[in-house]
C-alpha cells in the first residue's frame, strides 16, 4: 500500500507538472480559441481530482501519519479553489467581454495557487517515500506552509 | 453594488471562509495554536458576513439566494455553533480543536460546493448530499487525528452519513419526470407563399480565405466570409437553395431575427435534418419583414458559425437611398472582421449603418464624429430616438442596430472595440471613456400592449454539474437542467407568454428565442420606460432579472437559448413548444 501511494503521488506530481505544459499549449495556441485549453481543462478537471482522491485514498489505508494525510488531502482543496479562480478570472469582465485588472489579478492567483499546489505535491511524494522507506536517524522534514489562504 | 458583483462577493466570501476554517484546522492539528487562532477568527467573521450577502441577494430574488438560505445557512450555522464556542476559550493543547475546526471547514466547503455545482433550483438531493460529505469527512478527520470519540457520537454520524448518502444519492439520480423535445423524423412543411422573386444558391464548403494578408483556414458559403450579402425588398418572395460540398458535420441555414414559418427556421433535428455533404435543401419565405439580419448555420453552430458560416440578410421597404451599409462584425481565427474601409461621403447625406454582432460575446460600437440615433434594433424601428452624441452602444452576441445620420462635412468613423472599422477620412477620437447607450430608456415610450399573460416561465441560468451521457461535465443549465434534459416551453396559439430570465451565473448570457421577436417589460424589477423594444437578441448581465413578453404566433418548435453558441453547446439551450 505504501509502494502504491509512492506511485500514485508521483502520478499526481506528473500531472501536475503537465498541467502547466498544457497552460503553455494554450497560451500559445493559433488562433487562441476556447479550444486552446482543452487538454488544460481535462487534465485540470478529470486526471488531477480522480489521482488527488486516490492518493487520499491510499494515504489513508496505509495508515500514514496525520501530517501526511493532511498533505494528500490539502490539494484537493486547492484544486477546488483553481477551478473557482479560473471562474472567478473569466467573470470579471467588462461590458464588452474584455478583461479587467481585477480579472486579471485573479488569473495572476491561478498562477500563485498552480504553484503552491506543487510544492505541497512535491512534500507528499517526498513524505510518502520516506514512509514506505524510513530513512534511520533522519526526522523526515518537509518545508510545505499548510493551510494556503490564497 | 449590482447583484452580478454580489454574486461574485458572496462566492469570495465563501472560499475564503472554507479556506480559513480549513487552515485553522490544519494548523491546529499541528500545534500552531497563535495561527491557527488567527485563521479560526478570520473563518468566523467570513462565514458570519456572508449573511450580509446572503440576505442582500435574497432582497434581489429569491433565484439568487436559494439554496444559500436552504443549505449554506444551516451548515454554516452548525461550522459556528461547534467551532465558535471551541474558540472562545481554546483549550491549552490546541490540537484537541482541530476536529471542531476542520468540522466547520468541510461544512462551509460542501455549501460552496453545492452553490457552484447545483445551485438552482435548491434541491433536497443536493442538501443531503452535502451532508453526507461532511460527515464522512468528519469521520475520517477523527480516525485521523483521534482521540476517537465515543461509541454513540461515532455511530450517530456514521447513521447520519449512510442516510444523507443514500436518500440524496436517491433523489440525485431520479429520473426528471417530463423532458425532452419530441425530435420529428416528419418535418411538416406548411409553406404557402408564391413563386419565388429572388433565387438564390448558396454552397457551404471548407475553404482558405484571406484576412489582413493571412491566410486562414475557414467554412463558407461561396467560398466568401462573410457569405453573400442577401438583400431583398418587401413583397420579394426568397428562395435559398443550401448545398454542402464537404462540411462533413452539416450544415443548415438559420435567419436569425427572421420570424419565419416554423419549417424554413433551420434548426437541425427540430425543424430540418442537418444537410450533409453533396445534399441540398431549399428555403423559401416571403420578404414581409423590413430590418437588418443575418443568417448563419445551426447546424454544429458553435464551430460553423466562428468558422465563417454566416451572411447578411437586409429587407428594405424600398429600394435603398443615400448610403446603406452593413458592418458584420466577426472574429476569424482570432483576426476582426470586417476588415477597415474608408468612403468618402458627400456632406448631407443620409447614411444608415446597420451594425451586426455575429460573434459570441458583446461587442461595444462606437461612431465618432457625428450625433446619431439608433434607428433600430434587432429589425424593429424605435419609437422617437433622440439624437446621441459621444455615445457607444452595446450589442449583445446575434443583436442588430441600424445607426442613422446625416453625413457631416467633417469625417466620421465607426469603432469597434477601439478599433475604426469603418469611416469617411481620418479620425482620432478616442471613444473608450463614453457611455453606453441602454436601450431601455431611450426613445418614446408607449403602452405594453398586453393586459393579461397566459403562460408563464421562469428561465434560471446557470452552471452546474450535468450527470446526462458518458461523461459528466459542467454545463450551462436553465433551470438546473442542462439540454436535451430541459422540459420544453409548451404554450397555445394565442396565449401572451412571459418569460422572466434569471442569470445565477458568473457570465453574461446573450438569450435569443427563435420565431419571435420578445418585448422587454423590465429588468431588475425596473420598467422599460423608452422606446419599445421588440428584441430577438439580448444580453442577460450575472446577477440580472429580464421580463419579457410576446403573442404565441407562429405554431411549431423553436429554438430558446444562449446565443453564446458555446454555452448552448455546453447544454444551455431549451425549446418554445406549441400544443
Amino acid at each position: 500500500m505504501r509502494k502504491t501511494l509512492v506511485v500514485v503521488s508521483l502520478l499526481l506530481l506528473v500531472a501536475f507538472a503537465l498541467q502547466f505544459v498544457f497552460a503553455a499549449v494554450g497560451a500559445f495556441t493559433k488562433p487562441a480559441d476556447d479550444g486552446a485549453y482543452s487538454l488544460h481543462s481535462l487534465n485540470g478537471m478529470a486526471v488531477i481530482p480522480v489521482l488527488t482522491l486516490l492518493t487520499i485514498l491510499l494515504a489513508v489505508l496505509a495508515k500514514a501519519p496525520g501530517r501526511l494525510i493532511g498533505l494528500a488531502v490539502l490539494p484537493l482543496g486547492l484544486v477546488v479553489l483553481q477551478a473557482l479562480l479560473a471562474m472567478f478570472a473569466n467573470a470579471f469582465t467588462d461590458a464588452a467581454g474584455a478583461s479587467t485588472p481585477v480579472g486579471l489579478t485573479i488569473a495572476g492567483l491561478h498562477a500563485v495557487n498552480g504553484i503552491v499546489a506543487v510544492h505541497v505535491v512535491v512534500g507528499l511524494h517526498r513524505g510518502s517515500r520516506e514512509l514506505a522507506n524510513p530513512a534511520p536517524a533522519v526526522p523526515a522534514s518537509v518545508p510545505v506552509r499548510e493551510g494556503e489562504p490564497a | 453594488m449590482t447583484s452580478g458583483s454580489l454574486i461574485a462577493a458572496d462566492l469570495v466570501i465563501a472560499v475564503l471562509a472554507a479556506a480559513g476554517w480549513l487552515g485553522g484546522g490544519a494548523t491546529a492539528a499541528a500545534r500552531r495554536r497563535p495561527l491557527a487562532l488567527g485563521l479560526a477568527t478570520f473563518a468566523l467573521v467570513a462565514t458570519l458576513a456572508r449573511a450580509i450577502t446572503i440576505v442582500a441577494l435574497a432582497r434581489a430574488g429569491w433565484w439568487f439566494a436559494a439554496e444559500k438560505i436552504l443549505i449554506a445557512a444551516p451548515l454554516s450555522l452548525a461550522a459556528v455553533v461547534v467551532a465558535g464556542p471551541r474558540l472562545l476559550r481554546a483549550p491549552r493543547d490546541i490540537r484537541s480543536v482541530a476536529v471542531p475546526l476542520l468540522f466547520a471547514g468541510y461544512a462551509v466547503s460542501s455549501a460552496l460546493l453545492v452553490t457552484v455545482l447545483h445551485g438552482y433550483p435548491a434541491s433536497a438531493g443536493a442538501g443531503l448530499l452535502a451532508v453526507a460529505g461532511v460527515a464522512a469527512a468528519t469521520a475520517v478527520t477523527w480516525r485521523v487525528l483521534g482521540p476517537r470519540p465515543s461509541g454513540t457520537v461515532s455511530r450517530t454520524v456514521l447513521a447520519v452519513g449512510v442516510a444523507a448518502l443514500v436518500t440524496g444519492t436517491g433523489l440525485a439520480v431520479a429520473p426528471n419526470p417530463a423532458s425532452g423535445v419530441p425530435h420529428d423524423h416528419d418535418y411538416p412543411d406548411t409553406r404557402t407563399v408564391g413563386e419565388p422573386t429572388r433565387r438564390v444558391t448558396l454552397t457551404a464548403g471548407t475553404t482558405t480565405v484571406n484576412v489582413s494578408g493571412r491566410a486562414v483556414a475557414a467554412w463558407a458559403f461561396n467560398g466568401q466570409v462573410p457569405g453573400p450579402e442577401l438583400t431583398a425588398t418587401v413583397g420579394d418572395v426568397l428562395e435559398v437553395t443550401l448545398r454542402n460540398r464537404d462540411i462533413e458535420r452539416g450544415v443548415t441555414l438559420h435567419w436569425h431575427g427572421y420570424d419565419v414559418p416554423n419549417s424554413q427556421d433551420g434548426v437541425p433535428g427540430i425543424t430540418q435534418e442537418a444537410v450533409l455533404p453533396g445534399q441540398e435543401f431549399v428555403y423559401r419565405f416571403t420578404a414581409d419583414q423590413v430590418g437588418t439580419y443575418w443568417y448563419h448555420t445551426h447546424s454544429v453552430s458553435d464551430v460553423g458559425v466562428r468558422m465563417g458560416l454566416y451572411g447578411v440578410l437586409v429587407v428594405r421597404p424600398a429600394p435603398a437611398t443615400g448610403v446603406d451599409v452593413t458592418v458584420p462584425v466577426h472574429t476569424l481565427a482570432g483576426l476582426p472582421l470586417p476588415e477597415p474601409t474608408t468612403e468618402p461621403i458627400e456632406a448631407g447625406t443620409p447614411v444608415r449603418l446597420r451594425l451586426i454582432n455575429t460573434d459570441s460575446t458583446t461587442h461595444r460600437y462606437a461612431l465618432a464624429g457625428t450625433s446619431f440615433r439608433v434607428a433600430a434594433i434587432d429589425g424593429y424601428d424605435l419609437h422617437g430616438p433622440t439624437p446621441l452624441v459621444d455615445t457607444a452602444v452595446l450589442i449583445p452576441a446575434g443583436g442588430r442596430y441600424d445607426l442613422v445620420f446625416t453625413a457631416p462635412a467633417a469625417p466620421v468613423a465607426l469603432f469597434v472595440d477601439g478599433r475604426a472599422v469603418y469611416s469617411t477620412g481620418p479620425v482620432s477620437t478616442a471613444t473608450g471613456e463614453w457611455p453606453a447607450l441602454d436601450p431601455l430608456t431611450y426613445g418614446a415610450s408607449s403602452p405594453v400592449p398586453f393586459s393579461r399573460f397566459d403562460k408563464r416561465f421562469d428561465l434560471v441560468l446557470d452552471r452546474g454539474l450535468d450527470l446526462h451521457g458518458l461523461l459528466p461535465r459542467y454545463a450551462h443549465t436553465v433551470n438546473g437542467a442542462a439540454d436535451p434534459d430541459i422540459p420544453p416551453q409548451v404554450v397555445r396559439l394565442g396565449d401572451v407568454v412571459k418569460f422572466t430570465i434569471v442569470n445565477r451565473s458568473l457570465v453574461v448570457h446573450p438569450w435569443h428565442l427563435h420565431g419571435h421577436h420578445v418585448l422587454v417589460l423590465s429588468r431588475d424589477g425596473r420598467p422599460a420606460i423608452g422606446s419599445p423594444l421588440w428584441l430577438d437578441s439580448f444580453d442577460v448581465r450575472p446577477g440580472e432579472v429580464w421580463e419579457v413578453a410576446f403573442r404565441a404566433d407562429n405554431p411549431g418548435v423553436w429554438a430558446n437559448h444562449c446565443h453564446n453558441l458555446p454555452h448552448a453547446d455546453a447544454g444551455m439551450m431549451t425549446h418554445l413548444m406549441y400544443e
